[in-house]
């Protein structure tokens, strides 16, 4: 099973393991930032690559066919409009006047045992 | 080649499923929108690797492609909604 | 209606004649590559539809600059200048990511986020969308806002990434890509 694995899927397996390392990268940092805005950061970002990267892999496994073309309109769909996405949110955050957290804030709260603000 | 597949369609999965806790547990409406937003592109993954498992991905890539297009469409909106008449 | 012809328009930039012919072409791919079907009765109700869809839709492509003096084509650019600005772009997301992702999935966290603000102004409003776009798509940092003076006020997530943007090859790569003059100050304090 292992022996006969030929040139093209070797290679698109590592393209497809790349990916699924980058996704969940990306949803492990989406549990642990503490804020929205940082989070915003990882799921945009990272989640892009990762999915970008596995249909690079798909599309080296398939050749030069019709079903590829249309795998590649869909990888220019995500990578033009993931962004737009994150950044309409975030926008939409900012004007609804969100609070944007910093590290001097967070070290001034613990020293007045404050709440967190929302 | 078909157990790569599933590899990643398990990998696929469990990212699901983490977004699914963080849309139960974001304190805010926009945490939970962005789980979401993730869920829905990862949805377009998982979609197309089925596909494979089933011998048939020139099919799957036509509804894969119509729902990579709604969904990003009802993304936006949503957004907008969310951020008052300002956006 | 007593609008005089598209085709006549003073204020495009551009000849509007090559602007439809490569809309047209486009729409015609696009359908191609859906279709998958090569017969001649296709490829003519092809033509037909493109060319068809392709007139409809040009006057909503036309973007006016910000005095309303002169009206841009959406996708007037090259597409070999554009390709390179795509895999340059491409080599610094997957950069940028590596270093967001070590930051990320370390047992302590190191990040330390802040709003940054700064100016670019141009004449063609694609350059504000393309450059929100790429600040965006690279891994570090989020455009929040752009006001409709050019100030761009953008999140970022760690010091490097922070460093990097300031530096401004990023601004002044969509500028040569547009024929624009690079006018990029960056705004300190609040």
């Amino acid at each position: 099973m292992i022996a006969d694995i030929t040139l093209r899927e070797f290679i698109a397996g590592l393209f497809l393991a790349g990916g699924a390392f980058f996704l969940l990268a990306s949803a492990i940092g989406m549990l642990r930032l503490p804020d929205f805005y940082c989070r915003l950061h990882a799921s945009g970002n990272s989640e892009t690559l990762g999915v970008m990267l596995s249909f690079m892999g798909l599309v080296i496994y398939e050749g030069l066919t019709l079903t590829s073309l249309k795998m590649i309109m869909i990888f220019l769909l995500i990578f033009l409009g993931n962004p737009i996405g994150t950044h309409i949110l975030s926008k939409a955050a900012y004007k609804s006047g969100h609070h944007v957290w910093t590290l001097e804030e967070d070290a001034k709260e613990e020293k007045n045992h404050a709440d967190l603000p929302h | 080649m078909h157990i790569i597949i599933v590899a990643i369609m398990v990998a696929v999965v469990c990212v699901i499923g983490m977004m699914l806790q963080r849309i139960y547990q974001g304190p805010t409406v926009y945490d939970r929108m962005n789980g979401l937003g993730v869920t829905g592109a990862d949805t377009i993954l998982l979609i197309i690797l089925f596909g494979y498992l089933d011998g048939r991905p020139e099919m799957y890539v036509d509804i894969a492609m119509s729902y990579a297009l709604i969904g990003f469409v009802g993304s936006v909106i949503i957004a907008k909604y969310l951020g008052g008449k300002d956006v | 209606m007593e609008k005089e012809s598209i085709l006549k328009d003073r204020t495009i930039v551009g000849s509007p004649l090559t602007h439809l012919f490569s809309l047209g072409i486009l729409m015609f791919v696009f359908w191609l590559a859906l279709s998958g079907d090569f017969a001649v009765k296709f490829v003519v109700y092809g033509l037909i539809t493109s060319a068809v869809v392709a007139w409809i839709c040009y006057p909503l492509l036309l973007l006016p600059n910000a005095d309303g003096t002169k009206k841009y084509f959406a996708l007037g650019v090259s597409p070999i200048a554009f390709l390179c600005y795509s895999m340059w772009l491409l080599k610094e997301l997957v950069l940028a990511n590596i270093d967001v992702v070590k930051a990320t999935v370390r047992p302590e966290l190191r990040i330390d986020p802040k709003v940054i603000r700064f100016v670019f102004r141009s004449d063609n409003p694609m350059a504000k969308v393309l450059l929100a776009n790429s600040i965006t798509l690279t891994p570090g940092t989020v455009t929040m806002n752009v006001t409709s003076e050019g100030i761009y006020e953008v999140h970022a997530l760690t010091e490097g990434a922070a460093e990097g943007l300031l530096a401004g090859a990023m601004p002044r790569k969509v500028a040569e890509l547009f024929g624009e003059e690079f006018d990029f100050t960056v705004l300190k304090g609040e």
